[in-house]
């Protein structure tokens, strides 16, 4: 095999499943670092903003692309509720209860993606979309986006976190809390905030994921593994390093398809998983250990 | 002169158990103040009840002549205390220069000048402006921690025992900044282990003992007392 087909057939898919897992995996790492409990529902939540988009896509005759804006700042509305229905009023009970009822939003999530939208898969446009070769890189510009658009959410994410005041009010919350309450960090304002970052990039994640495969209702579900993978073999509480995270467990599992029958793609997110809390539980990135 | 902080017969603490049964002090304005006794006394509690973390089931806190008592420690930011707390003080994973932004995070806009005015009673925090706050010495952390809370220009500073754990040299600096502090006109209230260095340093002392007050004078006074030398300063 060339050193092109490893790249078209093995790296390139790798990135692009790489940039979408990194999406969940801020969110869930935002979350984990600032609201300290592991969030169950966020795969679902993915699925839900992909639907949203799909909904848009078919009642409004929108295209995916002008959908997906509106479908990130649904998707950070219904985060929102979410949180003030089903999590705020644990805020002060063991964190694991929150645990537990976000693995029933999850299955509420999904329940009502499949009662509105059904269960077979579908997808935003029909038709095959050829690649283009860019001086052999064979790329579909729906993939030039993905990994453009996520990119950019990143850098901006990034940019929001260390120059803003709200930025770095999140980041107070995450390093001390009990600090950051006593400079007057609002608890409330700060916790909506990572919702609305979590729910909007996490709708995104969903898209992202659709429109490079197609959408079905298990599709955030089975990525939500891969995404705690990155989160934690990253660094919980650090944004780059669930985009390394991200675009490690990307690779690696289409990679994995050269040495492993490709069954097996799914386990190599487990496996790499269980490594790193084995041999360094604080991730690349030295985040908070678990 | 009005005082700055005035605590009258104040009785509390957390949940349902009292640890403070009447302990009443008073901080008069660029005075500093130190609370010494022997382990569980109440020192920290004292303080601590001072910027709303301690449930308050009788007595009264007046700062500069309005009653606070029962309010919450945002409000008693915006009212004019910072507390700085005893361990866990800075945002370890943000830059020193952010951890000062952060102790202005009430005011919406931050003035140079008020970076200025840090940077100049901590010379060694202006060399290390962009060091993450969790890399530095102790010594250090101490005084980004002060730092933080001298951003938003308290009029009384509360300092949860500053010298716990630092060497020598650091505990002088840390006082002698403390009187710089002083004569920009903030009161200082502290809780401090090392009893004789603190008496020596401060305008005046209380001593508690079992969450009620024992003796009040000034630092001198109290180091003279034979009863004081014996009970918590070793004889």
């Amino acid at each position: 095999m060339s050193g092109l087909e490893l790249i078209n057939f093995y790296v390139i898919p790798g990135l692009i499943s790489g940039s979408i897992y990194a999406l969940g995996a801020i969110g869930i790492t935002l979350i984990f670092g600032i609201l300290r409990y592991a969030h169950f529902a966020h795969g679902d939540m993915a699925t839900l903003g992909a639907y949203v988009a799909l909904g848009l896509v078919g009642s409004l005759a929108l295209s995916p692309w002008v959908a997906l804006p509106i479908a990130m700042a649904i998707t950070a509305l219904v985060a929102v509720v979410l949180d003030r229905v089903f999590y705020r009023h644990l805020e002060t009970r063991p964190k694991i209860l929150t645990v537990m009822a976000s693995l029933g939003v999850a299955l509420m999530l999904r329940s009502v993606v499949q009662v509105v939208w059904g269960v077979d898969p579908q997808v935003y446009s029909t038709g095959i979309v050829r690649a283009e070769s860019y001086g052999g890189l064979m790329l579909r510009s729906r993939e030039l986006i993905t990994f453009a658009t996520a990119t950019g959410l990143v850098l901006f994410l990034m940019a929001f976190l260390r120059y803003t005041r709200w930025g770095k009010a999140m980041r107070a919350m995450s390093d001390n809390p009990e600090l950051a309450r006593l400079c007057g960090v609002n608890n409330e304002a700060v916790t909506r905030l990572t919702w609305v970052i979590a729910g909007a990039l996490a709708a995104a994640a969903g898209f992202f994921l659709g429109i490079n495969t197609e959408l079905n209702t298990m599709m955030g579900w089975s990525a939500l593994l891969a995404m705690f993978a990155a989160a934690i073999l990253g660094g919980v509480g650090r944004v780059e390093g669930a985009v390394v995270g991200g675009l490690v467990i990307g690779l690696v599992e289409e990679l994995s398809v050269l040495v492993l029958p490709s069954q097996y793609k799914m386990a190599t997110a487990f496996v790499i998983l269980i490594l790193i809390l084995l041999v360094r539980p604080q991730g690349i990135f030295k985040g908070k250990v678990l | 002169m009005n005082p700055v902080l005035v605590m009258h017969q104040v009785r509390g603490g957390y949940g349902d158990a009292d640890i403070l049964h009447g302990v009443s002090l008073t901080v008069n304005p660029k005075e500093i103040v130190v609370i010494v006794g022997p382990n569980g006394a109440g020192k920290s509690t004292a303080m601590k009840a001072v910027f709303g973390l301690v449930k308050i089931r009788d007595g009264a806190i007046l700062f500069e002549g309005e009653e606070i008592t029962g309010w919450k420690p945002d409000a008693i930011v915006r009212r004019g205390i910072s507390y700085v707390p005893q361990v866990k003080n800075v945002f370890a994973e943000m830059t020193v220069h952010e951890n000062l932004e952060m102790g202005a995070f009430l005011a919406k806009s931050v003035k140079a000048e008020a970076f200025e005015r840090i940077y100049t009673l901590f010379p060694d925090l202006k060399a290390k402006r962009n060091a993450l706050a969790g890399s530095l010495s102790g010594g250090q952390r101490q005084m980004v921690a002060m730092g933080r809370a001298l951003m938003l220009n308290p009029r009384l500073l509360l300092l949860d025992e500053p010298t716990a754990g630092l060497s020598p040299k650091y505990m002088e600096q840390i006082f002698r900044i403390c009187r710089d502090v002083r004569d920009t006109g903030v009161a200082i209230l502290l809780v401090e282990q090392h009893a004789k260095q603190a008496l020596a340093f401060c305008d005046r002392g209380y001593v508690l003992a079992t969450g009620s007050n024992r003796h009040e004078g000034t630092g001198q006074e109290l180091l003279n007392d034979p009863e004081i030398a014996q009970m918590f300063l070793g004889g």
